[in-house]
C-alpha cells in the first residue's frame, strides 16, 4: 500500500479543501495510506544569508521524499494559488528540492461555482518551475464547487457523480505513480538542475 | 502626480526595490514615486484577521491616497513572491484599496524570462474580482539578467532599456490621468496629499517625533545643525547664520516655509506675541506635519491648493483675507518652490500687510479711493458677514495684472461656497490665522466666531 502526504493549501482553522483532504485519507483508507500535512506557521519565505531553511520546511520535505506522492488541495484567493500555498512551495524549492520529480495530484475546492479552478491551472504552472520540478497528474482536475455544502455531517461527500470522478481519479494517480518510476531517465539530472537554479541567486 | 511603487520583494537586497529606486529618481519630472516595503506583514490568514494591524494599515492608506501604484515583482517558482501575494490577499478581505486603482507592473529577475511569467500572474491577479485593479494594458517592463542591469550607483546601464522604461511610465501616468478622470478624482485634486506627512523626503530628518515640541532642537542635533557664526554659502552671497536670521527677520512679510512632504519646518520669528501676527505661528509648532496645524475644516481646501502647486496648475496661489478692519488688507501667498530639475520642493509663503503701501501710494500722490459702482467685489469685505470668502483673487486685490492672478484652485470656488467648512479661506470675522494655509489657529475657539 502506498503513502502518500496530502497538502492542505490553507492555513485557516476551517478550509473546506481540508474537509476534502479528510475525507479522501478516510475513504480510500482501503487502498492507501494518507497523511495529512499543514502548512501554517512557516515563516513568510525570504532569502537568507546562509540559505538557512526552518526546521518545520525540512521535516515536510523529509517526508515528502518518503512519500509515493504528494496530493495538493488548494483553496482559491484572488484567482490564484493562495500566499501560504505559496510560501510553503518556495520554502521546499530553497535549500532542499523534495518535489523533484514527484508525482502529484492536485485538487481543490471553492465556495463559489468554479472549484478552484483557475488556482489549479496557477499551482500546475508553479509546480511545474525549474526549482520544484513535479510530475503533476495531466488532466485530471477535481474541482470541487459549492464547498461549503458539498459535504454531510459525517464528511463525506454529498454527490454521488463527485464520490465516483474522485475515485477514478484516484485510482489513475496510483497509477501514474508507478508510471512515474519508469520516467526516470532525467532524474539524477533533474535533481542537479533544481539545485543549480537556486545556486544562481546566491549572491 | 502621487505613485506608490510597491517592493514585490521582502529580500534585504533587492533588484526590484532598484528597479523602483531608480525609476523615483530619474523619472522625478515625471511622478513623485514613493516606495513601499512589505517586510513587515504578516502571512495571510483568514482565522486570524490583522487588517487593522499598522503595517496593513500603512499600506491601505498609502494605496488609497495614490493616483496610481506600481509593483516590481520579483518571479519565484514562476510566480509572484508568497509575501507579495500575502500582501495582495490582505489588501482584498477585508480592506480594498485597490479597487478602481490604476497598476503598472514591473519585473527584475535574473533569467531571461525577466518575470514574465509572474507579471502575467500578477496581471490576472489583480483583475480578480477582490482586488479589482486596473493594471496598464500592455506595456510589460520585464528586467531580464538584473544582476548585470545596474551600474554602482543603481543606474541602469543600458540606455535604451532606461528609456523604454520611461516611456512605459509616461503611458502610465497617462494612463492614471484618464483612468482618474473616470474615477472622477479629477474633482478632488487634493485626495492624494498626504497631510500627515508619513513619507519622506531627502531633507526630512529621521527618527525625530515631527510633533515633539522640541522638534527644532531635537533635529538640529541629530542633522549637526551649523549656527550662530558659521557661514553658509548661497546663490549668490556669503552669510552667517546669524545674517541670514536678521536678514529673514527684517522681512516686511511673515515667512513659512513647508517641504514637499507636507511637514511644515520654519516661519520667521519676528519676536511678537503670536497673537499679534498677521499670521499666527507659535515656536512649538515648527516640524509639524501640516495636518495638524490646520482646523479640520480647513484641511480639504488646504490639501487641493497644495496638490496644484506640486502638480504646476498654479504656480502662485493668492488668498486675500479681508475683514481686518479698514487699515488692514492681509494677502496670503503660496508659491512653489523648485529645485534647478523643476522637481517641487515645497511651498514659499508669505503674508502681508498691503494697507500701508496703499496708504503710503495714496498719500504720495494725493488720490483717494472711492467705490467703483461696476465693480464685482464679493460682499466679503465687509468684516460683519461670515461668508467665506470666493479665493478670486481678481476680485478682491482690484488687480489688473494678470500674472499676479493664478488660476486658483477653484474647486473650492464652486464646491466650498455652500460648505464653508472645507475651504482654505478666511472668513470674514476670524484673524488671519483660520485661512492660513499652513498654521492655523490650533484653537478651534478664538477663530470660531461664526460657529
Ligand atoms: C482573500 C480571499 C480571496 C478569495 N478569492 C477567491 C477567488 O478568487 N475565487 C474563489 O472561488 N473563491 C475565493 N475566495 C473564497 C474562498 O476562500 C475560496 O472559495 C476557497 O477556495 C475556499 O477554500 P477553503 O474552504 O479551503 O478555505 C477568496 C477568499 C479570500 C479570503
Ligand atoms: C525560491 C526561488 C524561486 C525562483 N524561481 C524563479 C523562476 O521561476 N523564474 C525566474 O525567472 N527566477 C526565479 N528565481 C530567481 C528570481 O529571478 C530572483 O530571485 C528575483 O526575481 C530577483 O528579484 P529580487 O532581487 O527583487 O529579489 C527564483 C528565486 C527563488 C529564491
Amino acid at each position: 500500500m502506498n503513502k502518500y502526504i496530502a497538502i492542505v493549501g490553507s492555513n485557516a482553522d476551517k478550509s473546506t479543501n481540508r474537509q476534502l483532504l479528510q475525507y479522501m485519507k478516510q475513504h480510500f483508507a482501503p487502498v492507501a495510506e494518507i497523511e495529512l500535512m499543514e502548512i501554517k506557521d512557516l515563516p513568510v519565505y525570504a532569502k537568507n544569508a546562509d540559505r538557512k531553511t526552518p526546521e518545520q520546511a525540512l521535516e515536510m520535505a523529509k517526508k515528502i521524499d518518503a512519500a509515493a506522492g504528494v496530493i495538493i488541495a488548494t483553496p482559491e484567493y484572488d484567482h490564484s494559488v493562495t500566499a501560504a500555498l505559496l510560501n510553503a512551495l518556495s520554502w521546499l524549492s530553497y535549500s532542499v528540492h523534495p518535489f523533484v520529480d514527484k508525482p502529484v495530484m492536485i485538487v481543490g475546492a471553492s465556495y463559489g461555482a468554479l472549484g478552484s479552478s483557475r488556482a489549479q491551472g496557477h499551482l500546475r504552472q508553479v509546480l511545474d518551475s525549474p526549482e520544484l520540478k513535479a510530475r503533476v497528474m495531466p488532466s485530471s482536475d477535481f474541482l470541487l464547487s459549492h464547498s461549503l455544502t458539498a459535504f454531510d455531517d459525517t464528511g463525506n461527500l454529498i454527490d454521488a457523480d463527485n464520490t465516483k470522478l474522485l475515485d477514478g481519479l484516484f485510482q489513475d494517480f496510483e497509477k501514474f505513480v508507478e508510471i512515474t518510476k519508469q520516467l526516470n531517465g532525467t532524474l539524477s539530472q533533474d535533481k542537479v538542475n533544481a539545485t543549480n537554479v537556486s545556486w544562481q541567486d546566491k549572491k | 502626480m502621487k505613485l506608490v511603487g510597491i517592493v514585490g520583494s521582502i529580500a534585504d537586497q533587492s533588484y526590484n526595490r532598484m528597479l523602483l529606486r531608480f525609476m523615483s529618481t530619474q523619472y522625478r519630472n515625471m511622478a513623485d514615486i514613493e516606495i513601499l516595503d512589505i517586510s513587515d506583514v504578516p502571512m495571510f490568514n483568514q482565522s486570524n484577521d490583522q487588517s487593522d494591524s499598522p503595517a496593513i494599515q500603512y499600506l491601505n492608506h498609502k494605496i488609497l491616497a495614490a493616483d496610481g501604484v506600481i509593483i516590481a515583482t520579483p518571479e519565484h517558482n514562476h510566480t509572484i513572491p508568497a509575501a507579495l501575494k500575502s500582501v495582495i490577499e490582505w489588501l482584498s478581505y477585508n480592506l480594498h484599496p485597490f479597487t478602481d486603482k490604476p497598476v503598472m507592473i514591473v519585473g527584475a529577475s535574473y533569467f531571461i524570462q525577466g518575470s514574465s511569467r509572474a507579471q502575467l500572474n500578477l496581471r490576472q491577479i489583480l483583475e480578480s474580482p477582490g482586488v479589482n485593479a486596473i493594471t496598464l494594458p500592455g506595456n510589460e517592463f520585464l528586467l531580464a539578467n538584473a544582476k548585470e542591469a545596474f551600474d554602482e550607483s543603481g543606474m541602469l546601464k543600458d540606455d535604451r532599456t532606461a528609456s523604454f522604461l520611461g516611456s512605459t511610465l509616461q503611458k502610465f501616468v497617462e494612463f492614471v490621468g484618464v483612468i482618474g478622470h473616470l474615477n472622477g478624482r479629477a474633482d478632488n485634486p487634493g485626495a492624494s496629499e498626504d497631510l500627515y506627512a508619513t513619507g519622506n523626503c531627502d531633507t526630512t530628518v529621521k527618527d525625530v517625533d515631527m510633533r515633539d515640541p522640541q522638534w527644532l532642537e531635537k533635529a538640529a542635533e541629530k542633522t549637526n545643525a551649523v549656527s550662530g557664526d558659521a557661514y553658509v554659502k548661497l546663490d549668490r552671497g556669503l552669510l552667517t547664520v546669524n545674517q541670514i536670521d536678521r536678514f529673514l527677520k527684517t522681512m516686511p512679510v511673515e515667512l513659512t516655509f513647508a517641504d514637499e512632504n507636507n511637514q511644515f519646518i520654519y516661519y520667521g520669528d519676528q519676536g511678537h506675541d503670536p497673537k499679534d501676527m498677521l499670521a499666527s505661528r507659535t515656536p512649538d509648532q515648527v516640524g509639524d506635519p501640516l495636518y495638524y496645524v490646520h482646523p479640520e475644516r480647513a484641511l480639504k481646501g488646504v490639501a487641493t491648493v497644495i496638490n496644484n502647486l506640486r502638480n504646476g496648475k498654479t504656480d502662485l496661489f493668492v488668498l486675500p483675507v479681508p475683514g481686518n478692519g479698514p487699515t488692514k488688507h492681509l494677502m496670503h501667498y503660496y508659491k512653489a518652490m523648485h529645485d534647478e530639475d523643476g522637481v517641487y520642493r515645497g511651498i514659499n509663503e508669505w503674508v502681508v500687510d498691503l494697507w500701508p503701501i496703499v496708504a503710503s501710494y495714496l498719500k504720495q500722490t494725493g488720490k483717494k479711493l472711492v467705490d467703483d459702482p461696476n465693480a464685482k467685489v464679493a460682499a466679503t469685505t465687509g468684516a460683519s458677514s461670515s461668508a467665506p470668502v470666493e479665493p478670486d483673487p481678481d476680485a478682491s486685490t482690484g488687480a489688473s495684472e494678470e500674472e499676479e492672478a493664478p488660476t486658483a484652485p477653484t474647486t473650492d470656488a464652486s464646491t466650498g461656497a455652500s460648505e464653508e467648512t472645507e475651504a482654505p479661506m478666511a472668513d470674514a470675522t476670524t484673524k488671519a490665522s483660520d485661512a492660513d494655509i499652513f498654521v492655523a489657529e490650533v484653537d478651534e475657539t478664538s477663530g470660531a466666531s461664526e460657529a
